[in-house]
């Protein structure tokens, strides 16, 4: 359980992946529309994707089978997550062109995420693990969205 | 205002969705398809409400630079990560050190872009986003110890 170093690492990298995406991203959006970006980006993304699925199922034969032998038990919506997903764009687009600029839309949308974290632990939200929070998560949860808080509107 | 105010904070609880649907399918079928079928299902979803709108803009395309369309493949590669890290770390430990790997690395990219040092108040910010990455880590840390035998 403490030994988790990797995915701590490993999330820290998927949010550097994350600032990069919405970095290009944002390059396609200003030439073209938000929601034909995200399309163009959706797109891409699943070919991308694929030649991923492709060469770790070359890589690891065993593990994808593993997978395969379960999939007859997941329900539809499993699959449903990119949903969502897209209506980030929409409600960003609609937001960020209001009085809260881009600056506020981000701000309120962390600590969005945040808030639904905790909920989402406290409830196991779709079939995720219960998982308590103790105090020292709370002001983990405060430094993070203070300091990201700096970061956004410390800007020269 | 108050509307506004309510939909962004509404944008960040989709997004946390979004992640923990991934996750959950990602613990079944794996990271690497869960981020496929993230990609595939978004772009059907998109493409009817952009024949609704019009939205069409294959013209202006070869306008656009090249670095323009490497956003879906870092992507593919993010939602494969947090579909990985999701059902490992939690919703909120995971969003807690994805949102702090992309404001420090938004730092950086702002650096490279405008050629310009980060400000005294950002750089405050980033050792507080530090500082929390840490309390995080001790916070688990001693919840394991606990619940070791």
């Amino acid at each position: 359980m403490i030994g988790r170093s990797k995915d701590w690492l490993l999330a820290i990298g998927g949010g550097a992946l994350l600032a990069l995406m919405i970095n290009y991203n944002s390059l396609l959006a200003k030439h073209t529309t938000p929601m034909f970006a995200s399309w163009v980006a959706h797109g891409l993304g699943a070919v991308a994707a694929l030649a991923l699925v492709v060469l770790y199922s070359r890589v690891f034969r065993s593990a994808d089978k593993a997978g395969d032998a379960r999939r007859e038990k997941i329900p539809l919506w499993f699959y449903l997550g990119g949903i969502p997903g897209t209506f980030t764009v929409i409600l960003a687009a609609v937001t960020v062109n209001s009085s809260l600029s881009l600056s506020g839309t981000i701000a309120l949308m962390l600590l969005g995420q945040v808030l639904f974290g905790i909920v989402s632990d406290h409830f196991g939200l779709f079939r995720t693990p219960k998982r308590r929070t103790v105090p020292a998560d709370i002001l983990g949860a405060l430094c993070v969205l203070t300091g990201s808080a700096l970061i956004i509107f410390g800007r020269a | 205002m108050i509307a506004y105010i309510l939909l962004a904070f509404l944008n960040g609880t989709v997004i946390g969705t979004s992640r923990a649907i991934n996750g959950r399918l990602g613990a079944e079928v794996g990271s690497f398809k869960a981020s496929l079928w993230n990609h595939l299902i978004g772009f059907l979803f998109l493409t009817p409400a952009l024949l609704l709108m019009g939205g069409w803009k294959f013209d202006v395309l070869p306008e656009a630079p090249l670095s323009a369309y490497i956003g879906g493949f870092f992507g593919a590669l993010f939602v494969a990560v947090n579909s990985y890290i999701f059902p490992r770390l939690g919703a909120m430990n995971a969003v807690l050190l994805v949102i702090s790997g992309q404001m420090i690395t938004a730092v950086l990219i702002d650096y490279r872009n405008q050629g310009v040092p980060p400000t005294a108040i950002r750089c405050l910010g980033v050792i507080i986003v530090l500082l929390g990455v840490y309390l995080t880590r001790v916070s688990s840390a001693s919840r394991a110890k606990d619940k070791s035998p």
